[in-house]
């Protein structure tokens, strides 16, 4: 028997208590290290994000298949190419295709999302759809076939390909094979949701401007406005449409993330007020500010854990040594110095956190995981969603990806235990301890031997 | 050799000054078994928490085989506790959790023993006193009175003090349980040589005591 055994022993004498003290224990410490977890993720996740090098140029006032303006030239392509740090571009040609324009049908209903866009249609859908078909116009018309149209089927005539995966990577190919978007042969990418609807297959055929197209492959983007689109190269899409030159985005990567600011001046300089130009950066900065803003809420939380956790050793160690006042009294009259009996105090409160925490660290890996997911997306959802409410619209590169990429970055913090957040979640536990044993330390000096002899 | 010189304790509490003990000389040789008798709240409990260091005196002075020790320093009284004194109480004091002979090997901890040869000392002192072994390894609340009193005396005796003081020892026990503690006390004094001053109602057993003190309002008058 030893200070430190009669500490352990106390600990396990009132098993009901300890156990519940035990068991608030756990939990915050549980709390304190998912929260850890759940701030490094983030942290992380944040820097990830600024590091984005991807710019994408579009003709001012355009957006998707709304506003209005004229297509980027080929000619300021050039100048984007030419640009200091540009490491590569592709360029997109938009379009959409209506039902007179093709044998193929929309995967998409319009809902009554869609239903109440079309109400500006008969005026405004010839303004982006630039070269194409008279019937919509005619008021007549519009007024008896509003309610049958379909929505349209939207074509990205592209050099690139995998610039219409909606954050940056491959595009995949489900079956069949890419196309070269250097091309000007009359071939596809179709959507998995349109191929599905249209019954295509790779080597099948449709009909679009007039032209017989061949599907080369099928993509799927797992976002159904994507799915529901056809890929072409972008001189294909150029001369069916009759826009040589036009393009209507431009995804650009910069050599280094530190260069995107200078980049992006620098292209306002030379392209004017005929562009519009965002970075990738600029876009992540929505998803950053909300990581951020969860990443304060996770270290409030690591504060709040550590305080509560603090607070619940304190007051049981006070109950303790309120209640076995006339012990101490006892052990201090038969000679035991007040550091013995600190000493006892503490090894019970000690072997309390300990127990504590290691169900609370075993709680917290397996809830940190869950914990940082629900912490993302409960707290992003409401944005995410009505940013990404769009029933359709076009798969204009990078600006479609944009909103992709807030909710892709969200969800892509990842939530790993390092061996740094472990050590840091044990250092927080022994301050718990340590905070709870001092204030009962202090009154166990301050109870007098004499104690002993009052009777009560 | 106990000399007390001009001991004064007064306490301040809410009701104004409580002088508990006023201006007490005593003298108590060595060996010697005095008891010490009074009406309740004549200072008998304050008496011996002074002469046990448990508190300290207001004015005067306790010498115990020529060493002063109202003057010790906190750590020196600490020992003084552990190594010149052992207390017997009318509750007993025993702690609750653990065994009868853990109990006195706590005591042994205190007074510097070294570990290993604490259990035997502890066995011998319980069975000087009449524990069962069965009854050294049960934990007091699974004692009876008496038996809890014999282990106190045990733990008492555990690092030959030079005193033992004894408030009421046997306050709790029945007249007969209460005569056998007090004998107990009586034969271990004669053996081991040890001072004893215990606190007592009970004037039978005050008659058989070498020496007895009575206290009236803080002021010994006998
Ligand atoms: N800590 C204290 N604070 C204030 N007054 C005290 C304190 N301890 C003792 N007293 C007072 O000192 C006086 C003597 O008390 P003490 O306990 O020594 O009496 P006692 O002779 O042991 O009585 P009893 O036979 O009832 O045990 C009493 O008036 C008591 O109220
Ligand atoms: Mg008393």
């Amino acid at each position: 028997m030893n200070v430190v055994s009669r500490g352990i022993k106390n600990a396990l004498r009132s098993p009901l208590r300890s156990g519940a003290i035990v068991l608030m224990l756990a939990v915050s410490i549980g709390l304190i290290l998912s929260m850890l977890v759940a701030r490094s993720g983030i942290d992380a996740q944040i820097k990830k994000d600024q590091a984005g090098t991807g710019i994408t140029i579009r003709p001012a006032g355009i957006m998707d298949f709304s506003g209005g303006g004229t297509p980027l030239t080929s000619t300021q392509l050039a100048t984007i190419t030419k640009t200091d740090h540009i490491a590569s571009t592709s360029a997109t040609l938009s379009d959409q295709l209506g039902t007179t324009d093709t044998n193929l049908t929309s995967a998409i209903d319009f809902g009554s999302f869609g239903l109440r866009q079309q109400r500006f249609d008969s005026s405004s859908s010839t303004a982006t759809s630039t070269s194409m078909t008279t019937p919509n116009t005619s008021p007549a018309d519009s007024s008896t076939t509003r309610s049958a149209r379909t929505p349209h089927i939207t074509v990205s005539g592209t050099t690139d390909p995998n610039s219409i995966s909606t954050d940056g990577s491959k595009l995949n190919i489900t079956k069949g094979a890419t196309i070269d978007g250097n091309s000007s042969d009359l071939i596809a990418l179709v959507g998995s949701d349109l191929a599905t609807k249209n019954s295509l297959s790779v080597g099948s055929t449709f009909t679009a401007y007039g032209s017989t197209i061949t599907v080369k492959g099928i993509y799927n983007t797992g976002n159904k406005a994507q799915d529901s689109g056809i890929i072409m190269p972008l001189t294909t899409v150029q001369s069916l449409t009759s826009q040589t030159g036009s393009i209507t985005s431009v995804n650009a990567t910069v050599d280094s993330s530190s260069n995107v600011n200078s980049v992006v001046s620098a292209l306002k300089t030379s392209l004017g007020s005929t562009a519009d130009i965002t970075s990738q950066a600029e876009q992540a900065a929505t998803s950053v500010a909300s990581l951020k803003s969860i990443a304060s809420l996770a270290l409030a939380g690591v504060i709040g854990a550590t305080i509560a956790g603090a607070v619940i050793v304190l007051l049981a160690m006070i109950m303790v040594v309120r209640e076995r006042r006339r012990e101490i009294g006892v052990i201090k009259a038969i000679g035991g110095s007040s550091r013995k009996v600190i000493g006892q105090f503490v090894a019970e409160a000690l072997t309390l956190t300990v127990i504590g925490s290691i169900i609370g660290l075993a709680l917290g890996v397996a809830i940190s995981g869950p914990m940082t997911t629900s912490l993302v997306s409960s707290s992003t959802s409401s944005s995410v969603t009505s940013t990404n409410g769009r029933p359709f619209g076009g798969p204009g590169g990078m600006f479609q990806g944009g909103f992709n990429q807030v909710n892709k970055n969200l969800t892509a913090v990842q939530s790993t235990l390092t061996p740094t957040i472990f050590v840091s979640a044990v250092g927080i536990t022994l301050l718990i301890a340590i905070v709870g044993a001092a204030v009962p330390a202090w009154f166990i000096s301050k109870i007098r031997p004499a104690e002993v002899l009052r009777t009560e | 050799m106990l000399v007390v010189k001009d001991l004064t304790k007064s306490f301040s509490s809410a009701s104004g000054n409580v002088t508990a003990l006023d201006k007490v000389n005593l003298t108590v040789q060595t060996g010697e078994f005095a008891s010490i008798i009074g009406k309740s709240g004549s200072g008998k409990s304050t008496l011996l928490s002074m002469l046990g260091a448990l508190d300290i005196p207001t004015s005067g002075s306790i010498e115990v085989d020529g060493v002063d020790i109202a003057k010790l320093s906190a750590a020196k009284q600490t020992a003084y506790r552990a190594k010149k004194i052992g207390f017997v109480f009318q509750h007993y004091n025993l702690i609750p959790n653990l065994t009868a002979l853990e109990n006195v090997m706590l005591a042994l901890e205190f007074g510097g023993m070294p570990s290993k040869k604490r259990k035997a000392r502890a066995t011998q002192l319980l069975t000087d006193v009449g524990l069962e072994a069965d009854e050294q390894l049960r934990k007091p609340p699974r004692l009876s009175g008496g038996q809890q009193q014999r282990v106190s005396i045990a733990r008492a005796l555990a690092n030959h003090p030079a005193i033992i003081l004894a408030d009421e020892p046997t306050g709790n026990l029945d007249s007969e349980t209460g005569k056998k503690i007090f004998d107990l006390l009586h034969r271990l004094s004669r053996s081991e040589k040890t001072t004893i001053l215990a606190v007592t109602h009970d004037m039978d057993i005050a008659g058989k005591t070498d020496r007895t003190f009575k206290l009236k309002d803080g002021k010994i008058t006998v």
